[in-house]
């Protein structure tokens, strides 16, 4: 077990690695570069000598080589450096912005597991076909829907129209109501589709036959025997999913004004932020490393087949 | 017809109310209402603090709350009065400027602001820092140093004459700091709650990016000497929060949920004014939201292809389609309540048929495909366009459909600013863009087209290596001749001779005046704008409601 978690700790090392240089060249690459961006607006009126001794002082024109073994070294240290955009360390803004994401993702992904479960359940349990056709027919539906578009309908009707929730100057617990309601539904799609056809495939089994033979009711071998057995694959799906969370995270926190990863990132990209683009990149690489890992290391809890089989490699 | 006398009363009632009409102008009868805090729904978050760069809406609309300047521009006349400055002599030539400072004012680390903080924050704004990269302001030319008199008495003098100083003492970009703000490197003055200064409003908090918050400072007591109102702010606080989204900063607002909001587009303002919610769109009294030329560029070198687009140009049908009665149609490059406008929409007419004359004139022959062709090059554009001008895409894909009507074609591109930042320097690449800036002195048209300040024109020897040969030496005289002619009446008729310059050598197309719009709930009170719209809410007040 130790090997495997140190082989897996490894990859992680390296996933982290690989995300800091691929991300390090696309944003050298780019046209143009964060002080550029900055010093060149024309509302600082600086002269072309003013510019080109800002950016001397930046060292943005140094050799690509150079630039990178000192933004990695830094890195190593814990110095994400400056957002040139800001005027505040990354560090700052990152403490700043991380929290509420973290409140956001996580419990925007409950919300879509709840969801997920109750299409799941509901339409394998119900006895009308049309009620199963439509509830089958939700994830569909929900993974249309531009999460753009939905976050501005829950404000306007929830908090505009029916003036429930206000959305500016929220009470704390009130602030993530809409925000988690519109990233849970397009993230409870996949999660459901996924779930459905897993039980419907669970269902068809011999041991299921064999339950009900016995008396089970519905519920009970739905509950007792399927549920498990279905969990598995979604679980992985679920791991995937976190990319779509980070990237739901983007809109719903820019629509809502909230002040998230995902909103810094919207706005680093716009003013080509290198440094906070980095550092988000690293991080998001991380978090998904690490909901990977727990993932993996989920499968024996649930599984009882696979922690016999990871016993026998360990 | 209804409608648009409806139109006209409410922004006749809109300039009433608002601080256009500041000192005694008393639109309401009933007396300021103490206390409260200012919901503010801003667009975007603040960038850098430091006051220079104080022009970006977002920053002036804190640092206006939060600093005071040497001088106060009257909005309403454009005459500069006293503020931190109780008076002030200017010599003949204006190479020297001393002000009396106001006594007993203090920043609001306690610090005193006397001469020796006047002296070292324009030393600073004169001069920049380049140990802290504090570049140097856009507003004060030919600065060289300053000398404390005594402790309530500081002159600065110049290099050459400086007519557009006192004005520039007294914009966003000149307010006063304290020497612990001064001391920090440029990179850390994003952080609003390091920017100290002597206004009217301290910063309390803020989370970068959401929120912040501004207290009122108790012991204030030196607003401009000839405001009506004095002492502290009757405001306890404003709370700005950051919401991009605009359906949700007028939803927000017509709900209940917010009080004042910065940017209102002007297909919206009909939904705020139907609730009885308040326009307010003060001018920007800068340079006109304009598409200039890089007459670097071999396709529109030729002064006749230039003005040919010129008359292609219906501004009209721009702001008709586009706009509100807030946009007036530009009668010149600067705005029609600019200090030294002179009307020039004369040589602005919209003429489809002398625009074509002058093309063929120019050689330039229509193709097989529509197009205007000569040498077998064809006169197709491009244009980025500007995010934080209003409608800006829109505006430009007008214009490229103007143009199409005499064979030009005109590409609008959006782009990543990265990319945007690197071709607008290039004349090859961008022989089109739009621009505006706004300030309230002649000072502007320099501070757009002279080649070592905006460059707008892209001039060899200005801010872009890639320009090859255009540069405009008569125009660049008349521009050094405006930011140092101390005579005022010869000064503002350099301003006259420039727009007229500007325009017959087509360099640029005016469109339209450039307002700020806000909207504001009806018991927001007494909310002022600086000459260049940015708000001040020293005067504001809530009532009852």
């Amino acid at each position: 077990m130790s090997a495997y978690l140190l082989n897996r700790v490894a990859q992680a090392l390296f996933v982290l690695w690989a995300a800091f240089t691929v991300s390090f060249v696309l944003l050298q690459a780019m046209p143009g570069d964060a002080v550029l961006i900055k010093f060149q607006n024309p509302d600082l009126g600086l002269t072309a000598a003013q510019v080109a001794e800002i950016r001397a002082s930046y060292a943005v024109d140094s050799p690509f080589v150079v630039q990178y073994v000192r933004t990695i070294g830094k890195f190593l240290t814990g110095d994400f450096g400056y957002s040139v955009q800001a005027g505040v360390p990354v560090g700052t803004l990152l403490a700043a912005h991380l929290p509420a994401t973290l409140k956001l993702a996580t419990l925007g992904f409950l919300l879509a597991g709840v969801l997920a479960i109750l299409i799941a359940f509901v339409s394998s349990l119900t006895r009308f076909a049309w009620l199963r056709g439509a509830l089958q027919s939700i994830p569909s539906l929900f993974i249309s829907v531009p999460t753009f578009w939905l976050g501005i309908m829950l404000i306007q009707i929830f908090s505009f129209r029916l003036k429930l929730v206000p959305v500016i100057n929220p009470a704390p617990w009130q602030e993530l109501i809409l925000p988690v309601m519109a990233l849970a539904v397009p993230i409870s799609a996949p999660l459901a589709q996924v779930l459905v056809r897993n039980i419907d495939d669970v269902m068809t089994r011999p041991f299921v036959v064999v339950a009900r033979a016995k008396g089970a009711t519905r519920f009970w071998v739905l509950w007792r025997h399927v549920a498990k057995n279905a969990l598995l694959p979604t679980l992985t799906i679920a791991g995937v999913l976190f990319g779509e969370l980070v990237a739901g995270a983007v809109v719903t926190e820019t629509v809502f004004g909230l002040n998230g990863i995902g909103g810094l990132t919207e706005r680093a990209v716009g003013s080509q932020d290198t440094a906070v683009l980095q550092a988000i990149v690293v991080i998001s690489a991380l978090a998904f490393v690490i909901i990977n890992l727990v993932v993996d290391l989920l499968y024996p809890v649930l599984d009882p087949r696979l922690r016999t089989k990871a016993g026998v490699a360990a | 017809m209804t409608t648009k006398l409806k139109r006209l009363a409410l922004a006749l009632a809109t300039i009433a109310t608002s601080g256009l009409a500041l000192p005694g102008a008393h639109a309401q009868a009933n007396e300021p209402v103490k206390g409260g805090t200012l919901i503010y729904l801003e667009q975007q978050a603040h960038t850098n603090l430091y006051p220079p760069a104080g022009g970006f809406y977002p920053n002036g609309g804190i640092l206006n709350q939060i600093t005071d300047k040497l001088t106060y521009q009257n909005p309403k006349t454009l005459e500069i009065e006293p503020w931190i400055a109780e008076s002030w002599t200017v010599n003949a030539d204006a190479t020297a400027y001393t002000f009396k400072i106001r006594p007993g004012v203090t920043f609001s680390d306690g610090t005193p602001l006397d001469a020796a903080a006047v002296a070292r924050n324009y030393d600073v704004f004169g001069l920049g820092n380049k140990a802290l990269k504090q570049p140097v302001s856009e507003v004060i030319n030919n600065y060289e140093r300053s000398e404390v008199i005594d402790p309530l008495t500081v002159k600065f003098y110049f290099k050459k004459p400086s007519p557009g100083f006192l004005q520039g003492t007294s914009v966003i970009g000149s307010g006063l700091v304290a020497a612990s703000t001064l001391a920090l490197p440029f990179e850390q003055l994003g952080d609003a709650t390091k920017i100290i200064g002597s206004g009217p409003f301290v910063v309390e908090s803020e989370t970068i990016g959401k929120e912040l918050n501004l207290k009122a400072r108790e012991e204030y007591n030196w607003g401009p000497a000839k405001l009506e109102h004095q002492g502290r702010a009757y405001l306890d606080g404003v709370k700005y929060i950051i919401t991009g989204e605009d359906s949700v900063r007028i939803g927000a607002l017509l709900a209940g949920q917010a009080d004042f909001i910065r940017q209102v587009q002007a297909y919206d303002e009909s939904q705020v004014e139907a609730q009885d919610y308040q326009i307010y769109a003060p001018s920007t009294r800068g340079v006109n939201n304009s598409v200039v030329f890089r007459p670097d560029n071999p396709l529109v070198a030729d002064v006749k292809v230039r003005q040919a687009l010129l008359h292609a140009t219906d501004a009209k049908e721009i702001v008709t389609t586009l706009f509100s009665a807030n946009y007036p149609q530009a009668t010149s490059i600067i705005a029609s309540s600019a200090l030294g406008y002179k009307d020039v929409s004369a040589k602005l007419a919209f003429d489809l048929e002398k625009a074509k004359a002058l093309l063929d004139e120019a050689g330039w022959s229509v193709g097989a495909n529509g197009l205007r062709q000569k040498g077998g090059r064809e006169l197709v554009l491009t244009a980025y366009e500007s995010l934080p001008q209003p409608q800006n895409k829109e505006t430009l894909q007008l214009v490229a459909q103007q143009w199409g009507k005499v064979g030009v074609k005109l590409s609008v591109l959006a782009g990543d600013s990265g990319s945007k930042t690197v071709d607008d320097l290039d004349p090859l690449k961008t022989p089109v863009s739009p621009a505006m800036v706004g300030r309230a002195d002649p000072d502007v048209i320099k501070s757009q087209y002279y080649p070592k300040n905006r460059d707008m024109l892209r001039q060899k020897g200005g801010l872009s290596d890639k320009v090859q040969s255009f540069v405009d030496e008569k125009l660049n005289g008349l521009l050094e001749a405006l930011a140092s002619e101390p005579d005022r009446q010869k000064r503002l008729a350099i301003a006259g001779e420039i727009q007229d310059y500007v325009v017959d050598q087509a360099y640029a197309i005016p469109i339209f005046e450039e307002p700020q719009a806000y909207a504001g709930a009806p018991y927001v009170q007494g909310v002022a704008f600086e000459a260049v719209g940015r708000p001040s809410f020293y005067s504001t007040w809530l009532a009852e409601h």
